[in-house]
């Protein structure tokens, strides 16, 4: 095998620089009625290839074909699977009723996060380690006393960024539409729409918070660029606060693909940005309503759970009294 | 070398289940307390964020229970191919599933077999689609 690569690599060395390099097929260039570039669609986003990379991969960055074999074959034997006694419990879903992907990036990377080149998420600031010891003693620790105490996703409230636009278990699709100085992005988890203005205007006053952020967009040749702050500390991405800030690049890079590309800073937070590469395909079908309230019964369920749970502990200890 | 990569695979696949979830399984059933479901079902709810399949279930002194089965999110399950026709009233159905914490008739469905063997929600091949004649 090695000597197969000298081999070939002694061949190479003696074609001149010029000839090695492929015709490039031409950059994706359609435009819209107004010449926008036009990204237009309902964008795919599913992978089985995860946010950061799995520590015993170390430093490499790329899988090998043998591993990106066995991974795909996996996922899809997990997916096309009844459970069985090597299935976790504890699973709100079967992997069977959920739909996240059987395919590895197309990049194959070990992690869709580029940088750091770790490949993960860099560590909390000391400010940012003493503002999540505080959160975790004040509200939506978890607790059952109402439906404060739960977390968004849960109270169907918004999955909130960048997690809307992050590999999950399933509705993992986004639709964008254009028109003359504006851009929609609509995430179908759980069918919010960011409706993001092109035409250079200033960001909100930091006063602002909202729960999904606030976007703004320009061009930058084919590269649509998204800026977004003005985040909510109610629903902080991993220990983020409101001053998070995302910056989002959108390449159409063929009739059925587009790069995406996602860098997150928050210097409260982290020690550094980081940055994320994935590629999105045409969705096979349409974008569908995720309108997760209406039938939330998870909510009732928890906390009449919790109420039973109180009661059946009160009695428990008025008998030990008794006794 | 080669156990090292196995790692690197179970650590994939086991990041991307736990990427995200609705609702947390603890607060609302009991992983200690599987059941066992046969019955008939009488009602599909495809509702958001999640579906719910109420059975009736024939008790040995001849009484009828019903119990309500949490599943899939709609979404997902039609893109795996099964619509309103898949799932009907009347079916007879065996829920491998865990209990509500408070003992209520509820339960998270791990498994749902139908009379011939076939798994509910489970497709014929990578679309998962049982509607599209390879079955």
């Amino acid at each position: 095998m090695r000597a197969a690569v000298v081999a070939i690599a002694a061949v190479l060395s003696v074609i001149p620089v010029g000839a090695q390099s492929k015709p490039k097929a031409p950059p994706y260039s359609a435009k819209t009625a107004w010449g926008d570039p036009d990204i237009q669609g309902v964008w795919d986003y599913k992978t089985i290839t995860p946010l950061e990379r799995p520590a015993n991969f170390g430093d490499r960055q790329f899988l090998t074909d043998e591993e990106v074999k066995r991974l795909e074959a996996n996922a899809a034997k997990r997916l096309n699977s009844p459970p069985d006694e090597n299935s976790p419990q504890g699973l709100v879903h079967a992997p069977y009723m959920t739909d996240p992907g059987q395919k590895v990036d197309e990049d194959r990377r070990t992690s869709l996060i580029i940088d750091p080149p770790d490949g993960r998420i860099p560590p909390l600031t000391a400010e940012a380690q003493t503002r999540l010891a505080s959160r975790r003693t004040g509200g939506r620790d978890g607790g059952t006393d109402g439906p404060e105490n739960r977390g968004s996703l849960e109270r169907c409230i918004t999955w909130g960024l960048p997690t809307a636009i992050l590999p999950g278990l399933y509705n993992n699709n986004i639709r964008i539409l254009q028109g003359p100085g504006y851009v929609t992005i609509t995430h179908e988890m759980v069918h919010d729409t960011r409706i993001v203005p092109l035409d250079g205007r200033p960001a909100l006053s930091p006063k602002f918070q909202q729960w999904f952020g606030d976007s703004r967009g320009h061009w930058e040749g084919q590269t649509l660029v998204v800026e977004t702050r003005n985040f909510s500390d109610k629903l902080p991405y991993r220990g983020s606060g409101s001053g998070m800030h995302m910056v989002e690049r959108f390449t159409r890079t063929g009739k059925n693909t587009v790069e995406y590309q996602l860098t997150v800073d928050d210097p409260h937070t982290w020690t550094r940005p980081w940055t994320l590469s994935e590629r999105m395909r045409t969705s096979e079908g349409e974008l569908y309503e995720y309108a997760c309230h209406e039938g939330n019964y998870a909510m009732h369920n928890m906390l009449e759970e919790a109420r039973d749970g109180e009661k059946a502990a009160a009695k428990a200890s008025v008998k030990g009294v008794s006794e | 070398m080669k156990t090292l990569s196995a790692c690197g695979a179970a650590a994939l696949v086991l990041s991307a289940a736990v990427a995200s979830a609705h609702h947390s399984f603890a607060a609302e059933f009991d992983a200690n307390a599987p059941v066992v479901l046969k019955g008939t079902i009488t009602k599909m709810e495809w509702i958001n964020p999640h579906s719910w399949i109420h059975i009736d279930v024939k008790n040995p002194d001849g009484t009828v229970t019903e119990w309500m089965v949490e599943g899939g999110t709609p979404n997902t399950l039609f893109r795996r191919g099964f619509t309103r026709e898949s799932v009907k009233a009347g079916m007879e159905i065996t829920v491998e599933g865990y209990r509500a914490k408070n003992g209520a008739n509820r339960a998270n469905g791990r498994d749902l077999i139908l009379k011939d063997g076939k798994r509910l929600f489970m497709g014929s091949s990578g679309t998962g689609a049982p509607i599209d004649g390879k079955e």
